[in-house]
């Protein structure tokens, strides 16, 4: 059972939407997004129809991505237990929703044009972690806030 | 006396080009009494047509009279034409895309587009071809280096909002927010159509050597026209009806811009900002599936539309920045007549008990209007930012307000 997060929940992931002819028909998604649970951090790379990439990184990493995602552990855990609960984001944990919720967004970037990818590729983003109602997730131990 | 056969003037210009192409008397007359005109012989000569090709085609031609109609005259000039040959564009994995067409001259973007007609890039024109009288041909009236790549993210990014919005999962709503949510479609609904309409009012003045900007608006016009839809239908489809319409006042900053530049910077910077942050709310307080889609889906349409405005803005000002202050003054203008659509209390209300979730509690609704507000404004200056405009001790006064408030919620 894969461990959120970790390089290998987000492969796990990355297969099942790289399979997904919803997710295709959604259309080209081209991105680097971060995201930060606590102080883990992550890169996925997402191309024409395909997420291609996932590995760990680091804080200096951020620059280069478009935007990354970031929330408190306990808020990823709570979002990704409502997608499995429900087979998808409920109206309260839409990664938009959560982003209007979060006093200093959910979505953050350093360059105004390149966090706007958010919007524009929102609901292929949101198809991405609804996917995980697919697989068990295990939530790692002590992930650090 | 036998009738002698009539004698063919040859043009003194046909003459002198055909002695420049090495094209004998003989052959003149031969083409001219088989009804050539001197302004194609002319051309065939220029684009390289040799006397034996000619003397060849016109022996291909029939002899009429007894033997049945001529055949007919065939020109293959065509074939000979002087572009570029042997382009092989290459898919991607984005597919066969426009900017993988950019090759050789093909992607020779000029800095200004020097024919009136509809001549595509990289074709061969034909002199006398009436003019099309558009006005825009200067590449930094129009151009965003994003073009192309927005074009195709439009194409590959449509949905169907018949088809894609989970209609059926809408349910009964009490009156009040039937009415709120019915008062904001009819609103979105009509800002949508008109920017549909601006942008096709646009298209014909942008010359065709832009294709790239030209195709990508076509997708704007497309994508207004899918919200105007999208939201009338969600008005007609449980138990409402349409609202009223809204007073307008910013739509005029749109309608009555004389300068694509303008026209740009107010819709597709200022106003789309204000818009999709609306949407963004509209997702979050969303009471149903169908309304949380709707709202994100249209979303996604108007931040492509932001990011070829300011990709626009930046390619201006970084190859004319004497516009910088041209275009501070279009965005004074824009935001005074946006804030003067704050008398609307139609739509501000409606927010607010969309919002709120009820009437009786519109108090607490109109606070998240404001938070709304200042993160319309937030956003517009950091894209601004982006741009390289610093908009904020210029900002209209009625935002700047929000831009000094403290963070909220939503920032």
């Amino acid at each position: 059972m894969p461990k959120f997060p970790s390089v290998e929940w987000f492969d796990a992931i990355r297969q099942l939407v790289n399979n997904d002819e919803a997710y295709k028909r959604l259309g080209t998604f081209d991105s680097r997004v971060g995201v930060k649970v606590g102080d883990q951090l992550y890169e996925l790379t997402f191309e024409a129809f395909d997420c291609t990439g996932a590995r760990e990184i680091g804080e200096h990493d951020l620059r280069d991505l478009d935007f990354w995602l970031e929330q408190s552990p306990e808020d990823w855990r709570e979002m990704l237990q409502v997608i499995k609960q429900h087979g998808g984001a409920d109206l309260h944990h839409t990664l938009n929703t959560i982003d209007l919720t979060l006093p200093e967004g959910f979505a953050r970037s350093h360059d105004g044009y390149r966090r706007d990818a958010f919007y524009r590729f929102n609901q292929s983003l949101q198809h991405f972690f609804d996917s995980s109602a697919k697989i068990d997730t295990e939530f790692a131990v002590g992930a650090s806030a | 006396m036998a009738d002698e056969p009539a004698t063919v003037e040859i043009p003194a210009q046909l003459a002198q080009a055909a002695k420049v192409a090495g094209w004998p008397e003989d052959l003149l007359v031969e083409a001219l009494k088989r009804g050539g005109q001197p302004a194609d012989l002319i051309r065939f000569m220029s684009m390289g047509v040799t006397a034996d090709q000619a003397r060849e085609f016109i022996a291909q031609q029939g002899e009429g009279g007894a033997a049945g109609p001529p055949a007919p005259q065939l020109d293959l000039a065509w074939m000979k034409v002087p572009t570029e040959w042997g382009t092989r564009a290459k898919p991607t994995k984005h597919g066969l895309t426009i900017e993988a067409l950019n090759i050789g001259k093909y992607g020779d973007v000029p800095d200004v587009w020097e024919h009136q007609t509809e001549l595509p890039r990289g074709a061969v024109p034909i002199l006398g071809v009436e003019g099309m009288g558009y006005s825009i041909y200067e590449k930094q009236e129009l151009w965003a280096d994003n073009a192309g790549a927005l074009y195709e993210e439009a194409i590959q990014r449509r949905w169907r909002p018949a088809t894609d919005v989970p209609w059926d999962t809408l349910e009964p709503l009490p009156d009040d927010l039937e009415r709120a949510i019915c008062q904001i479609c009819t609103h979105l609904s009509e800002k949508a159509q008109l920017e549909a309409d601006i942008i096709a009012g646009w298209e014909p003045q942008l010359s065709y050597g832009y294709h790239e900007v030209k195709l990508y608006l076509a997708t704007a016009v497309f994508e207004g026209a899918r919200h105007a839809e999208l939201f009338r239908k969600r008005a007609l489809s449980n138990g409402g009806g349409l609202g009223i319409q809204s007073p307008g006042w910013s739509f005029r900053s749109v309608t009555d811009a004389r300068n694509f530049t303008e026209f740009v910077s107010v819709q597709m910077v200022l106003q789309d900002t204000f818009t999709m942050v609306q949407y963004q709310y509209g997702e979050k307080y969303a009471k149903n599936l169908a309304e949380s889609l709707m709202f994100r889906l249209a979303m996604q349409d108007t931040a492509r539309h932001i990011a070829y405005g300011l990709a626009h803005m930046k390619y201006v000002l970084l190859h004319r920045p004497d516009r910088r202050q041209e275009i501070e003054r279009y965005l004074d203008k824009g935001e005074a007549l946006l804030v003067a659509d704050d008398r609307d209390s139609a739509t501000r209300e409606a927010f607010a008990i969309y919002f709120s979730g009820s009437k009786e509690k519109i108090g607490e609704g109109l606070q998240i209007y404001e938070e709304m507000r200042r993160r319309q404004v937030k956003q517009y200056l950091e894209r601004l930012n982006w741009a390289t405009i610093d908009r904020a001790e210029r900002l209209f006064p009625a935002l700047r307000a929000y831009a000094e408030l403290p963070e909220a919620a939503a920032g």
